[in-house]
């Protein structure tokens, strides 16, 4: 063998097996299971059956209606809170008990978070009691088991991630291109538009794309906000998996899940990508 | 300037809705109603105690805990290696090589649990310690990965030459030369790694039995239908968990949000 290729081969090998087994593997499985039916005979039958339905195609509708909104709320909110974090606190202490109050629910799992927008929500919710007893409203809001209340708490649980990959890029922004672009009599919001968002592009989409993909394929934070009103594409691939076990439909169901991730984080690769060179 | 004025609320205001519900569920578990009250009625530890004195979230406790540091162990072993041999080598397949082992980042974690669910049927892997360890160790590897990856740049690369140069054997100069090296992205790594997976649901609920279960799906069984004091009390301790941990992450110096230059 190529003297060369030795030792990376060799300090590959268990990763490697190690993926290819119950990752590779696995997958696999599902792949080959959602082409065939009970019978193991080849067929596209489960494929028609997710695909032929309108029932699904609206399962994943609000799937992806409420992973682009999370997306998009992140951002509209995650971009000043790390503009605020990286260039205007001052103080120092204040600054690492913001960075704290970020990390913290990154640190907590999905089910204490969405408990507590459970507890916030309801009917019953400190947020209805104080929108009543401000009279702001008349009759408490439905907010569990909408969309709205599913996107509240998604946007909770993704954000930091969103803010930390701007913050990251935005610490990293040479402060020489914005004087630059001041000395040369830029107004303060030509120099963002022009200058400072461009360069800061490749965080905000690396930021888009991890709460893209999390939002599309989450679970906990829906099943638990929806009160059971609303389906997203991975309480279904749970229900088949988990009750009905019908790994074939279930599979299919899968795939499509992994085909839409997959042509998003493509997609979203490829704007950087064209961005970052010109 | 309004500009700057708009910007500072919207940030305060956007760190006020992170802490919010973190702040109900601990201020939750310290009513001393029996029902889910906030503000709570009046404060008490009982619901703690509770937690503390009921053998099964014991040992889901343990269970979390032994799974995260297994797992974690099992990634660092992994994807060191990995990361060196990807960073130090060109060789055929080289990028295939990296993504396979950086993609469960991007991919559905309900869809490899679900796989890994199926697949381990064939084996008799299910619903045991094993299974659970298999699956949190494919997602929480990349973290590792990533981390060390970041740090094999090509001024370490330089000291680890010198190090050869100077007649240091592979073994000593790993030891002591590289290892030291990339020792904060293991550290960082490990970390994000072992949070995955004390937090994780999506991958555990396929491969949990009321023998066996993790804290986080003993709280989504239960949260589903019953909502009280002692299950405010369980997510408060891991809330608690979650702030000694950045605590002490902060106190060694690991700034998540580097300073600007």
């Amino acid at each position: 063998m190529n003297r060369g290729l030795r030792m990376p081969l060799a300090m590959l090998a268990a990763p490697l097996a190690f993926f290819v087994a119950f990752f590779l593997a696995p997958l696999a499985v599902v792949i080959l299971a959602s082409l065939s039916d009970t019978a193991n005979a080849w067929t596209l039958e489960q494929y028609v059956r997710v695909l032929a339905d309108r029932y699904h195609w609206e399962v994943i509708l609000v799937t992806f209606r409420i992973a682009c909104l999370t997306t998009l709320v992140s951002l509209l909110l995650g971009y000043p809170l790390a503009w605020y974090l990286t260039r205007m606190v001052r103080w120092r202490a204040w600054r690492r008990v913001c960075v704290i109050l970020l990390v913290v629910p990154m640190f907590t799992s999905n089910i204490v978070r969405s408990f507590g927008w459970m507890v916030l929500l309801g009917r019953k919710g400190l947020l209805n009691q104080t929108l009543l007893d401000g009279g702001l409203i008349d009759r408490p809001l439905r907010l569990l088991g909408t969309e709205t209340g599913i996107l509240i708490g998604m946007v909770y649980v993704l954000l930091p991630f969103m803010v930390l990959a701007i913050g990251n890029a935005l610490s990293r922004l040479d402060a020489s291109h914005e004087l630059a672009s001041a000395d040369l009599g830029a107004p303060p919001r030509a120099t963002f538009f022009h200058v400072i968002l461009p360069l800061t592009l490749p965080g905000v989409i690396s930021g888009c794309i991890m709460v893209f993909t999390l939002a599309v394929s989450a679970y906990v934070t829906p099943a638990l906000l929806s009160g059971g009103r609303i389906s997203v594409l991975s309480m279904l691939i749970f229900q088949q998996y988990s009750s009905v076990f019908d790994f074939h439909y279930g599979g299919a169901l899968s795939v499509v899940l992994l085909i839409f991730t997959l042509v998003m984080v493509g997609f979203a690769g490829r704007i950087g990508r064209t961005r970052g060179d010109a | 300037m309004p500009a700057r004025l708009l910007l500072r609320l919207v940030a305060w205001a956007t760190l006020a809705y992170l802490l919010l519900p973190l702040l109900v569920i601990l201020g939750a578990s310290l009513t001393a109603s029996p029902y889910l009250a906030f503000p709570p009625q009046g404060w008490t530890l009982d619901w703690y105690r509770q937690m503390l004195a009921d053998p099964s979230y014991r040992a889901a406790f343990a269970t979390s805990s032994q799974l995260a540091l297994a797992a974690t162990v099992l990634a660092v072993l992994l994807s060191v290696p990995a990361a060196l041999a990807i960073a130090r080598y060109r060789f055929p397949g080289r990028q295939a090589a990296s993504a396979l082992l950086m993609s469960p980042l991007v991919l559905p974690h309900i869809v490899l649990g679900a796989a890994l669910l199926q697949f381990g049927g064939y084996f008799g892997l299910v619903r045991s310690f094993p299974a659970l360890l298999i699956g949190h160790t494919v997602i929480v590897a990349p973290f590792v990965l990533r981390a060390v990856l970041t740090l094999l740049t090509p001024e370490q690369r330089a000291l680890e030459e010198a190090s050869y140069d100077l007649g240091a054997s592979p073994w000593s100069t790993f030891w002591r030369v590289v290892l030291p090296q990339i020792r904060p992205g293991i550290v960082t790594g490990s970390i994000f790694a072992f949070i995955s997976s004390w937090i994780n649901v999506e991958l555990s609920v396929f491969n949990t039995s009321t023998a066996l279960n993790t804290i986080p799906v003993k709280l989504f069984n239960y949260v589903q239908y019953t909502i009280d004091p002692l299950i405010a009390a369980v997510s408060g301790a891991t809330i608690v968990a979650a702030v000694l941990a950045i605590l002490v992450l902060d106190f060694i110096g690991l700034d998540l949000l580097p300073d600007r230059k």
